[in-house]
């Protein structure tokens, strides 16, 4: 059990603020919480509480006003190849086909075509996108571009996955399949993943543990332990039920 | 026959549809019907307007007997043989700049004012200090024609490059991208669709230009004729030579439409 508690990501004290129309409004408020190695982590907050703002400063996309991140014991500023990103509004290049897409950290990385094209190719076909790789996004449907997000960010063989809601914009049918999906891949290509949502039934379904945060400015609320709730979990047993009433009552209300 | 039997299968949305499409691809057709037709009203009587006829007849005459041994083909390759250096020039130079000012703040900050100025000037006013510096040769004229449509392509690729989506350079510093592979790799691949308006623009930018440039002044080229025409009260001329810009404008505008789509393949089904 110590072995599998290794801490690989540490944020302590994480702060960030922006200076909207010349007050200052805090996002982010003293976050601090540890992620282990191969877990499933979920930050589980309500709408626009500063969940996207925490991923964006571990990927490096922003610099917090105070605190630090830690990965692996050092300080990491600014953003890292260990560190990979599922990003909430997919940002597929549209000029780019499926290969190009989840090739692109290699190519950036400096790799050789032959070996990115194999590397990618072996990410396109765990999504289940085997022979979709000439298509360009606009072809694709909400679903399958979040596949192509998702081998992307493998690609990169990142020691840590973010997954910032990436499944807000499917339908529900979509959503329970992509659920399934990424426990799948994840089973298959163990990383650590911080899964960003706002769905508590989410949440519950795929976590190993649940930061909850508060509303804005977010801070940690409460963190579940749900190692114990064995996979593969069915969203209507009693036990399934109990946790994801416990935690909805506990849940701050988006405003 | 076969295509007749097809309608007996339509569905009532279909049959309009098809009927709609009929007349979409019958429409044009009338209203170049309709242009002739006003056409020889105008002509008719004692106007001086020349008819279609005599305007044909002084094509056909312009093929039989060339004027400067160069016939109306000739004539409009000499006048796409400048816009075509111009365009080379625009496209690479123009481009670059675009590029720099789009995607630097700081030669943004130093060469705005100054490009701003400068495109504000109408090409046709550089006439005389051109001609001071170059005579009236053919550098000159495509220089005039640079200076006509070099800025419609910086203006589109200026704008292409500072309005890239954060969300496409959030993909490279994730994956920690070099400032030149945000710029090759995002940027610019997110901004061809503005540099190809800017193409576009352009060459219709150089195609006018370069018919102005030539009336003042040239041996040969669409510009000459029209200059030649006027010079001799010969109005057919003169028409001939307005069908025929008309006529190589629009398949400027097709081929660059066409290129497009064939090198931006994504931006095909967008809407």
């Amino acid at each position: 059990m110590d072995e599998k508690k290794k801490v690989i990501l540490k944020l302590t004290h994480i702060c960030q603020s922006y200076v909207i129309k010349d007050t200052v409004k805090d996002a982010v408020e003293n976050v601090s919480f540890d992620v282990y190695d191969n877990e499933f982590l979920v930050l589980l907050g309500p709408g626009h509480c500063g969940k996207t703002v925490i991923m964006n400063m571990i990927a490096g996309l922003e610099k917090p006003v105070g605190g630090k991140i830690h990965l692996n014991g050092e300080e990491i500023k600014g953003s890292d190849s260990r560190i990979g990103m599922v990003f909430q509004s997919l940002n597929l290049m549209p000029w780019r086909t499926v290969m190009g897409n989840v090739e692109f950290g290699l190519e950036v990385a400096g790799i050789s075509k032959e070996e990115r094209h194999a590397t990618a190719q072996k990410y396109i076909d765990l999504v289940g996108l085997t022979g979709f790789e000439k298509s360009y996004p606009h072809e694709l449907s909400g679903g399958m571009k979040q596949r192509v997000g998702i081998a992307r960010a493998y690609t990169n063989n990142p020691e840590i996955l973010m997954m910032d809601e990436p499944f807000g914009q499917l339908d529900a049918q979509t959503r329970y399949a992509m659920e399934e999906e990424v426990l799948r891949i994840w089973e298959k290509e163990k990383r650590t993943i911080i899964f960003v949502t706002n769905n508590i039934e989410e949440a519950v379904f795929l976590a190993d543990r649940i930061i909850l945060l508060s509303n804005c400015p977010a801070n940690v609320k409460e963190v579940y332990d749900l190692s114990d709730l064995p996979r593969p979990r069915n969203t209507t047993s009693p036990e399934f039920l109990r946790i994801r009433a416990e935690i909805s009552d506990n849940t701050d209300l988006a405003l | 026959m076969i295509k007749k039997d097809k309608t007996v299968n339509m569905s009532a949305a279909e049959i309009h549809e098809y009927r709609m499409n009929m007349l979409y691809k019958v429409l044009p057709i009338f209203s170049v019907l309709l242009l002739i037709a006003l056409w020889l009203l105008a002509s008719s009587g004692v106007s001086d307007f020349p008819s279609p006829a005599e305007v044909w007849e002084r094509t056909v005459r312009l093929f039989t007997n060339p004027i400067k041994k160069l016939n109306l083909f000739s004539h409009v390759l000499v006048s796409l043989k400048r816009i075509g250096i111009a365009l080379a020039f625009d496209w690479t130079f123009g481009i670059a700049f675009g590029v720099l000012i789009g995607w630097s703040p700081r030669a943004k900050a130093f060469f705005g004012p100054l490009f701003n100025a400068f495109r504000a000037v109408p090409p046709l006013a550089w006439i005389p200090l051109i001609t001071l510096w170059f005579g009236i040769g053919e550098f000159p004229k495509i220089l005039i024609v640079i200076f006509g449509s070099l800025a419609s392509i910086v203006v589109n690729v200026q704008a292409g490059l500072s309005t890239v989506e954060k969300m496409y350079l959030d993909v490279g510093t994730v994956f920690n991208a070099s400032p030149a592979q945000r710029l090759f790799k995002i940027a610019i691949p997110a901004s061809l669709d503005a540099i190809f308006a800017g193409v576009r623009t352009s060459t219709s930018a150089a195609w006018m230009v370069v018919l102005a440039a030539e009336m003042l002044g040239a041996n040969a080229g669409v510009g000459f004729l029209i200059s030649r025409g006027m010079d001799s009260i010969d109005m057919p001329l003169v028409l001939t030579g307005m069908i025929a810009i008309g006529i190589v404008g629009a398949i400027l505008a097709i081929i660059t439409q066409f290129a497009e789509r064939l090198i931006c393949p994504w931006t095909r089904k967008r809407k």
